[in-house]
């Protein structure tokens, strides 16, 4: 027999966690909205502005905490773009993996972007150096990702030899479950134009295996031919009933899937 | 009254019984493939998938349905030591005993020496736990068409098992068993139910509340049986306890699901 007491209680705190937050927004916008209509009728009725104004600090103060929580990786990625920058002025050498690296990622571009930013930044760190870092141990890390950037690239030449290595596999003995990796791994890496090839040859030695032909149509549609990927999918789905293929083609149609 | 939720409760004890196999769309088609690829000679059959998604069941229901129509051999559990292997085999297979210890070679003399035109299927489950050497060895020993293999095996980081060494070659064909679809997982929950005559409980399930139970287990069907077991446990719980609350019973509630899910872990609280 279960604790049905002890369980009911577990499940009210977790309800009660799960809606914190809304209530939290539900609530500070709902004060916020009677601060902003008490002002606009104003001063007639005394009485109702002292209670308003005691509860608003409050329920601010704890949104911004609740806000505070998500800027912390965004500072994170502000400091890693500082390094990328910095990498550039210091050694000329990586202009060589910039040019690599600019077919495969598209989010490199976003940091070229946020330059400005991040050249204030580079100055600031750089002067109070040693005072800052006997207060906080946060700015530390700063001074290390020379290493690091180096570590993001190897890292991404190894899944790129990867690719290669199960490409040369896949050369000489035409197993489709190593295109339909190299395949799912090209769409990972947002190369479409290389997942809808593999995909393809996967579909040709055989065409039964459902998620290549997903992988197929996903490409297609990132590839803007989202014509071309339903007619497709409704082929496949004709022949197969794949469930798979059906959520997909539905997702493709309602826009959820782009 | 009281029974009923603890026969349901019962159907979704996680055991592995070929008789409680519920026949499910994609499965079967997979199934049907599979039947046919046994035909086919050389072909060795690997069937992978996470945990709980039905590889156990599947090899039980092929193992039932064959044995009918030919040799096959179900084990269940690994033998993990080489010598063992060959043995096990031998004995099972070729009705050979052998006392001391068996290498590779002289295994494949027995297996020569006994050829006869129905080949026997060997249906292997969990063999990721086979060693790399012994995996090379089914590898070789199906190469002489003498023993066909169906093995069964977890798919552990992404897809990079199938990239693994021994499945490189093109005698392997791979089959991958994936997590339920909601509407799957309707079908499989009603169908479940109703094989055991509880048909007030598989009405309990509507499309919201599989939506919901979907949503907690992705469609994997050892933790759905983990959820439905805690859910109905519930419901006999309510039942007998003295302040039974009114607890409806024509459709299932978001919070007694969840209450399950946090009693079996799945959600954590
Ligand atoms: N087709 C099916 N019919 C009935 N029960 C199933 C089916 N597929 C899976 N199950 C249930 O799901 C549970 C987990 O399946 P199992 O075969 O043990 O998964 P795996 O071997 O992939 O880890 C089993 O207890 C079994 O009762
Ligand atoms: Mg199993």
């Amino acid at each position: 027999m279960l604790n049905i007491t002890d369980l009911e209680k577990r499940w009210i705190r977790y309800k009660v966690k799960f809606y914190i937050p809304h209530l939290s927004i539900f609530i500070s916008l709902s004060v916020i909205l009677s601060i902003f209509f008490s002002f606009s009728n104003n001063t007639q009725e005394p009485n109702d502005i002292p209670h308003v104004v005691k509860e608003e600090p409050l329920l601010v103060a704890s949104k911004e905490s609740k806000i505070k929580v998500t800027p912390v990786p965004i500072s994170k990625q502000e400091t890693r773009v500082i390094h990328s920058t910095k990498k550039v002025k210091l050694s000329p050498s990586l202009d060589f993996m910039k040019k690599m690296q600019n077919s495969i990622q598209p989010y490199y571009n976003n940091e070229v972007s946020n330059k400005p930013y991040t050249v204030q930044k580079v100055q600031k760190v750089e002067a109070p150096k040693i005072e800052v870092v006997e207060k906080e141990k946060v700015l530390i890390p700063e001074y290390i990702p020379p290493v690091k950037v180096k570590k993001i690239s190897i890292k991404r030449q190894n899944t790129q030899n990867d690719i290669y290595e199960i490409i040369t596999r896949f050369k000489k003995n035409n197993n489709p479950a190593l295109s339909l990796f190299v395949a799912k791994k090209y769409y990972e890496l947002g190369d479409y134009q290389q997942a809808y090839n593999y995909a393809l040859i996967t579909n040709k030695i055989n065409m039964e295996i459902e998620s290549s032909w997903i992988i197929f149509t996903k490409s297609l549609v990132k590839l803007g031919k989202r014509d071309k990927a339903i007619s497709t999918l409704k082929k496949y789905i004709k022949q197969s009933h794949s469930s798979g293929a059906r959520i997909l083609l539905d997702e493709i149609y309602a826009g959820r899937f782009k | 009254m009281n029974s009923i939720f603890v026969n349901s409760k019962n159907v979704f004890l996680d055991i592995v019984n070929a008789k409680d196999y519920i026949q499910l769309d994609q499965v079967s088609t997979i199934y049907q493939a599979l039947k046919d690829s046994i035909k086919k000679p050389l072909k060795m059959i690997l069937l992978y998938g996470k945990p709980g998604t039905g590889k156990s069941m599947f090899l039980n229901k092929l193992y039932k349905d064959l044995s009918s129509t030919q040799k096959v051999y179900l084990y269940q559990t690994p033998i993990l030591d080489e010598s063992e292997f060959y043995k096990t085999l031998a004995q099972d297979l070729f009705e050979t005993k052998y006392s001391g210890e068996l290498n590779f070679t002289q295994f494949m003399k027995i297996v020569e020496s006994k050829k006869t035109e129905d080949i026997p299927v060997v249906l292997l489950d969990e063999a990721q736990l086979y060693s790399e050497v012994l995996m090379e060895k089914i590898r070789l020993l199906s190469d002489t068409r003498t023993v066909k293999f169906v093995i069964t095996l977890h798919k552990t980081e992404k897809e990079d098992i199938i990239a693994k060494e021994h499945f490189q070659t093109r005698i392997w064909e791979t089959i991958e068993l994936e997590n339920a679809s909601s509407i799957e997982l309707k079908i499989y929950i009603q169908k479940k139910l109703m094989k055991a005559n509880c048909f007030d409980s598989a009405n309990m399930f509507t499309n919201k509340a599989v939506n919901k139970i979907h949503k907690i287990t992705n469609g994997n069907y050892r933790d759905t049986n983990k959820l439905l077991y805690t859910l109905f446990e519930l419901y006999e719980s309510y039942e007998s306890s003295n302040h039974h609350r009114a607890i409806r019973t024509n459709n299932i509630s978001n919070k007694i699901i969840e209450m399950s899910a946090i009693h079996t872990g799945l959600i954590d609280a």
